[in-house]
């Protein structure tokens, strides 16, 4: 046993968003901690063989190595397409908005 | 005469080296003062004020003396408390205030642009590239700096739902009827 590092796993849903905070080995990846964390028994619609994870808001590969705060997400898809709401952004004649403007 | 001296400078030398022994001893570091205002601020991060954070802007209020009545999440309360701890005058609110809410992303619409993830100042919305974003109720602090830059505009800010440990009781209809009772002489 060496040190450990405080991590967090959050998973969210319109109706029920969960952050559950544990401690683990340094040394622990990604996907060992969500599987330490129990979000996977608070959530059972989570695939866990196929869900997009990540740290922080950008997806990381499974095999990642924690840091101590690091804050691990399991994502749930899109259900609009990104490609079919542009074209109808597009056909709807409206102005693509670029980010960070007001 | 010599002994009434003599206990005097020694007095001063002693209460003066107390002094400065407690001078170094209990050194405060920091400015207490910017710790107080930034504990009244309500710590949304949201920047309406003009600075950048809550912090920047109470650092503002203690040093530069910036307005009290900037701070629309806090309201009048957050105002008032601060013109109470300054020992200024209270000033109207600059903004409007609105009713606090928290932001909900229609799942329909979202297409994963991570752009709200980013304009988030408190890491309240949980996604990524090309997944589906979802914000983390308690994590919120209503500060709609996410509305702006979705490009789909497919965030909307909802009342924060009743529930019982946030319950007060309301306030009394504007007009209650003491105009009424005065225009009636019995």
């Amino acid at each position: 046993m060496g040190e450990t590092i405080m991590v967090e796993v959050a998973y969210a849903r319109p109706d029920e968003q969960r952050i559950l905070e544990l401690e683990v080995d340094q040394g622990t990846t990604l996907e060992q901690a969500v599987e330490l964390s129990g979000v996977l028994d608070r959530f059972p619609e989570i695939e866990f063989e196929s869900a997009k994870m990540g740290i922080f808001g950008k997806s990381a590969r499974r095999d990642r190595v924690l840091q101590e705060r690091d804050r691990v997400e399991v994502y749930r898809p899109l259900i609009a397409d990104p490609k079919e709401v542009r074209r109808q952004r597009v056909a709807a004649g409206k102005k693509m908005k670029k980010g960070g403007d007001t | 005469m010599l002994s009434a001296i003599l206990a005097i400078s020694l007095l001063a030398s002693a209460f003066g080296a107390l002094l400065g022994f407690a001078s170094i001893r209990y050194r405060v570091e920091g400015d207490p003062i910017v710790e107080r205002i930034d504990q009244l601020l309500p710590q949304t991060q949201c920047g309406q004020c003009g600075y950048p954070g809550c912090k920047p802007y109470a650092e503002a209020i203690a040093r530069d003396g910036a307005a009290i009545n900037l701070c629309p999440p806090g309201g009048e309360s957050v105002m008032v408390a601060l013109a109470d701890l300054l020992d200024r005058d209270p000033v109207a609110l600059e903004q409007e205030q609105r009713a606090p809410g928290i932001a909900v992303i229609d799942e329909n619409i979202c297409i994963g642009c991570t752009l709200c993830i980013q304009a988030c100042p408190v890491d309240a919305i949980l996604g990524a590239a090309k997944q589906m974003h979802t914000v983390i109720a308690k994590e919120c602090t209503g500060c709609e700096l996410c509305l702006p830059p979705c490009p789909v505009d497919c965030i909307v800010m909802e009342p924060i739902p009743l529930e019982l440990e946030g319950w007060i009781w309301p306030e009394p209809p504007d007009s209650i009827e003491l105009s009424a009772a005065a225009e009636q002489p019995a």
